[in-house]
């Protein structure tokens, strides 16, 4: 399969890694064999009888309602973050925005997952995060990309999308 | 999520191993399907498990080998993955999209052992016994050594959506739908992972 121009990725230099990486691969029968004994001493497939099963989902049930009340008794308490790791503030100016986001190397690049608070057009989070770098970029109103003002533009760009880059220290 | 894998412009799994078990064994390999062959398992034949598996080792196996970065480890994945699926069977619900539901399964596994992995411990698959050390040999097993470094330097989910993307042939939604991460992540993970590449193999190329 071609290298997708769409992602700006359709260069030779990609195209022969893809060629290389597709390239067929053995490995060794070996492999079956092995997998053939685990089953063979585990048994078929779980197929459990049905007292086994109602009396594995009552567990289960309890255990979940003991997880989540021991969930709710810890809410209230401040996550630490990581061990070394330090509070980073970032905000971003967006007065006629209604939703803003950061997505970076510290969350995945996942936009569900580090929503700002808006307060009077100033949109802040606070991360904890471990020393290093991180590239990220603001997401605002699910749409328009907005790069960090107040930390140095990344080399390049992601998507055309412009980035910033975060040293922590 | 709709892991047409059939339906993707990659080889067919297992189709030097069927065209070898056609001379022996007749046509009727031909006809089994993985829907047959996991009714089979089910129903507590082994040989139509084994079957699966010889089906889909090399091709998954492949993915496995450039997440994990070594044989042994990408052959440790597999036989994880094989267990775990047939352990698990009676839960795939869509039986004639076997190769989907396992390729979910390996995936999630290479995840799993990856995190337990240091990273920069791969190293390029030595050349096969036989294969005379001329020139362009040597020249091909240096780029693959690249390739190899160069992917074990990307974060491991940046190589993820890399490989699934490119590799796989996967289109994003199908990547959504494997992987957990929404669309939007996934092509800024390709992406990232693709710029990378193109850094660390640069001069390499060039020369």
């Amino acid at each position: 399969m071609p290298v997708d121009p769409s992602d700006r990725a359709g260069d030779e230099l990609l195209q022969r890694v893809v060629d290389e990486l597709r390239h067929p691969v053995q490995l060794d029968d070996s492999v079956d064999a092995a997998a053939l004994e685990r089953i063979r001493r585990a048994g078929l497939p779980s197929h459990a009888p049905w007292r086994f099963r109602l009396l594995a989902g009552l567990a289960g049930a309890a255990l979940a309602a003991g997880l989540l009340l021991a969930v709710l008794i810890r809410a209230p308490e401040s996550q630490p973050g990581p061990r070394g790791s330090r509070a980073v503030r970032l905000k971003l100016v967006a007065p006629a925005s209604s939703r803003v986001v950061v997505v970076g190397d510290f969350n995945n690049w996942d936009p569900a997952a580090t929503p700002l608070r808006g307060r009077e057009g100033v949109w802040t989070v606070e991360l904890r995060l471990k020393p290093g770098r991180y590239h990220y970029t603001f997401l605002v109103d699910g749409r328009k990309w907005v790069r960090d003002p107040a930390e140095p533009p990344a080399p390049e760009s992601d998507f055309g999308t412009p980035t910033s880059v975060l040293t922590v220290s | 999520m709709t892991l047409g894998y059939n339906e993707l412009d990659l080889p067919v799994p297992g189709s030097r191993r069927q065209s070898q078990d056609q001379r022996g064994r007749g046509l009727s390999m031909m006809s089994d399907s993985d829907a047959v062959l996991v009714a089979r398992t089910l129903d507590g034949d082994l040989d139509a498990y084994a079957k699966l598996m010889a089906r889909y080792r090399d091709t998954f196996g492949a993915y496995a080998l450039h997440m994990l970065g070594t044989r042994e480890d990408a052959q440790e994945a597999m036989q994880d993955s094989f267990v775990r699926a047939y352990r698990a069977l009676r839960g795939c619900r869509q039986p004639e999209r076997f190769s989907a539901w396992l390729f979910r399964i390996v995936v999630n596994r290479c995840r799993t052992m990856q995190r337990r992995l240091k990273r920069n411990r791969r190293f390029a698959e030595p050349l096969p016994e036989g294969v005379p050390a001329n020139g362009d040999a040597v020249a091909s097993l240096e780029w693959r050594e690249e390739i190899a470094r160069a992917l074990a330097r990307l974060r491991p989910h940046y190589r993820e959506a890399f490989l699934l993307r490119y590799v796989n042939g996967l289109e994003y939604e199908e990547m959504a739908g494997l992987t957990g991460a929404n669309q939007a992540a996934l092509r800024m993970r390709v992406k990232r992972a693709s710029d990378q590449l193109r850094e660390l193999l640069r001069d390499i190329h060039a020369g």
